[in-house]
């Protein structure tokens, strides 16, 4: 892996000159392209399986099976009148879309989806005599830059609820942005095993200390719980059932993006779709070896994209079957899970599995340091219990006081 | 600082992209805007009052608290880089900086700063609550002022 802070893609290796940056626009474009068409049938698939989930029959209109109603849609909405509330902060209300889609789009660059790993190629194919990662971009600091992404999306949401000069909206995007902060935390904790695991953020490095095969996927060599908790927290950075209070149309009727309307209102729609493309392409990256997998005919090259959009699927899958199953928590439930549960349970993990891994390097025995944590997680477990109860009991006195 | 330019032509292709669309909408679109399309949404009533511009003081809470978190974070993330170099160095220094920051979140607890909505359970069915009431709790403005009023020809 070699040090952790030199990663990056072998094409910047001989310098900057016209190839190298016409290869970086067109893997660029490619990547757009990617996730546009992505996109576009992630809506139509959300839209259909819903459809088949409630026994209707969904979009099937526009070209075979309805596959262009999303199209169809984009084209509408932009012959639809673009309002805008004479309340509204009007420059505020114009930057929000675009603060919304540029992070949707810019997480997307630093996800591998192809690449035999684990070879001498490491990852990498030749494009017009360059060599190259099959991935967007890798910036040293990959992990970081999915977080700040994450949390430029707040401001989007934030923004555009705040500065249409609406009660719903506001409300909506007051709620948005609590959520996604306090899950954001939990995202964050859970990345921090796997970055333990690697030794390095960056995303090619992540994949590549994967490549070994199924049984060392950071899925089982992080014990799973990670993984969890970065899908209910990734779930709830999304806005999406279960977890969709933001946009809870009986209270709230649109949330954020209620005074929106026309291709304004359409961005914030793409982007939506976008970021659960995106987030389960991380999932799939940080957690299931992102391209890893055999080949089984024809040529290899062709096999770890296979693997990847196989893998990336089940996410899209899973995520339109919590929302045809699953009922929207209550505002006090989400906090609670949120703050309570899963930021406690990472954070006591990822300490555990330090310990674990420095116990070995350092010849400690391994048997103690897995009871001493164990013993600490209890004592810290009665801990938080015991300051909740005391909190309800201070606030109980506090409500009587009323 | 090279790994950066494909981020940077990204930015750009994806801000070119909102540009472009909105700019499409605005020559093909109509504009036909009037009061009534203008005015904030309110499910079909008439706005009588300004948006609420200010929102329970618990949202800032968490706000600040998630910034002591995002912070816990940020450190641990150099750590969990080189915690293999910084050896069991690194490791007590890491657990106590994670007791530090568990007691200032057992004493946000504690104070119930974490807390959602009332203690008290409160019945769903109240014998209070009646059609009646609830019209008149909800809105009383462009309303006859008794409900009985209404049936009136």
């Amino acid at each position: 892996m070699g040090d952790p802070l030199q990663g990056g893609d072998p094409i910047f290796i001989g310098g900057i000159d016209f190839g190298v940056v016409a290869l970086v626009v067109l893997k660029v474009l490619i990547g757009f392209t990617f996730v546009m068409v992505g996109v576009i049938f992630m809506i139509w698939f959300e839209r259909k399986l819903i459809a088949d989930m409630q026994n209707r029959i969904g979009p099937n209109r526009a070209g075979k099976w309805g596959l262009l109603q999303t199209l169809a849609d984009g084209i509408k909405l932009i012959f639809k009148e673009d309002l805008m509330p004479n309340k509204a902060d009007r420059l505020v209300f114009r930057l929000a879309p675009y603060l919304t889609v540029a992070p949707a789009f810019l997480t997307f660059t630093i996800v591998p989806i192809g690449g035999l790993f684990g070879t001498g190629e490491n990852g990498t194919i030749e494009v017009f005599g360059y060599r190259t990662f099959v991935q967007v971009a890798d910036p040293p600091i990959g992990v970081l830059f999915l977080l700040a992404m994450s949390s430029v999306a707040v401001y989007g949401v934030m923004l555009a609820g705040w500065s249409s000069g609406s009660k719903y909206p506001l409300l909506g995007s007051v709620r948005a942005s609590a959520q996604m902060v306090s899950y954001e935390a939990a995202l964050g904790l859970s990345v921090v095993a796997v970055v333990l695991l690697t030794g390095s953020l960056s995303t090619h490095d992540i994949v590549s200390a994967q490549s070994g095969g199924f049984a060392d996927w950071n899925i089982w060599r992080t014990g799973v719980v990670p993984f969890l908790v970065f899908c209910i927290a990734a779930t709830a950075e999304l806005n999406r059932p279960p977890f969709d209070l933001v946009e809870a149309e009986q209270e709230l009727v649109g949330g954020f993006h209620t005074e929106y309307s026309s291709m304004r209102f359409g961005m914030f729609y793409l982007a939506e779709f976008m970021n659960t493309i995106t987030m389960s392409a991380i999932i799939v990256t940080l957690f299931l070896g992102g391209p890893d997998g055999p080949s089984l005919f024809g040529p290899d090259i062709i096999w770890p994209t296979i693997w990847f959009m196989g893998k990336l699927f089940i996410f899209l899958f899973t995520f339109v079957w919590l929302r045809a199953t699953l009922p929207r928590f209550r505002y006090d439930q989400l906090m609670d899970l949120g703050w309570k549960r899963l930021i406690p349970l990472s954070l006591a993990w990822l300490l555990v599995i330090g310990a674990i891994r420095i116990a070995d390097d350092e010849g400690w025995n391994v048997a103690l340091v897995i009871g001493i944590s164990l013993a600490s997680c209890v004592v810290g477990a009665l801990a938080l219990v015991g300051a909740s109860r005391a909190g309800r009991i201070r606030r109980r006195a506090e409500e009587a006081l009323r | 600082m090279d790994n950066y330019l494909p981020l940077v032509v990204m930015l750009v292709l994806a801000v070119v992209f909102v540009f472009g669309s909105l700019v499409t909408t605005k020559f093909v679109a109509p504009s036909r805007p009037t009061v009534a399309k203008q005015d904030p949404y309110e499910c079909g009533i008439v706005p009588s009052r300004e948006a609420p511009q200010r929102f329970p003081v618990r949202f800032f809470l968490v706000a600040m608290i998630f910034i002591i978190f995002d912070i816990e974070i940020i450190f641990l993330y150099p750590w969990a880089v080189y915690h293999r170099e910084l050896g069991a160095y690194g490791l007590i220094e890491m657990l106590m900086f994670s007791v530090a920051v568990l007691v200032s979140f057992l004493y946000l607890l504690s104070k119930g700063a974490l807390d959602w909505g009332t203690v008290k359970k409160v019945s769903p069915l109240q014998p209070l609550r009646t059609s009646e009431s609830s019209i008149r709790r909800v809105g009383l403005e462009g309303r006859p002022s008794r409900p009985s009023e209404v049936g009136a020809p």
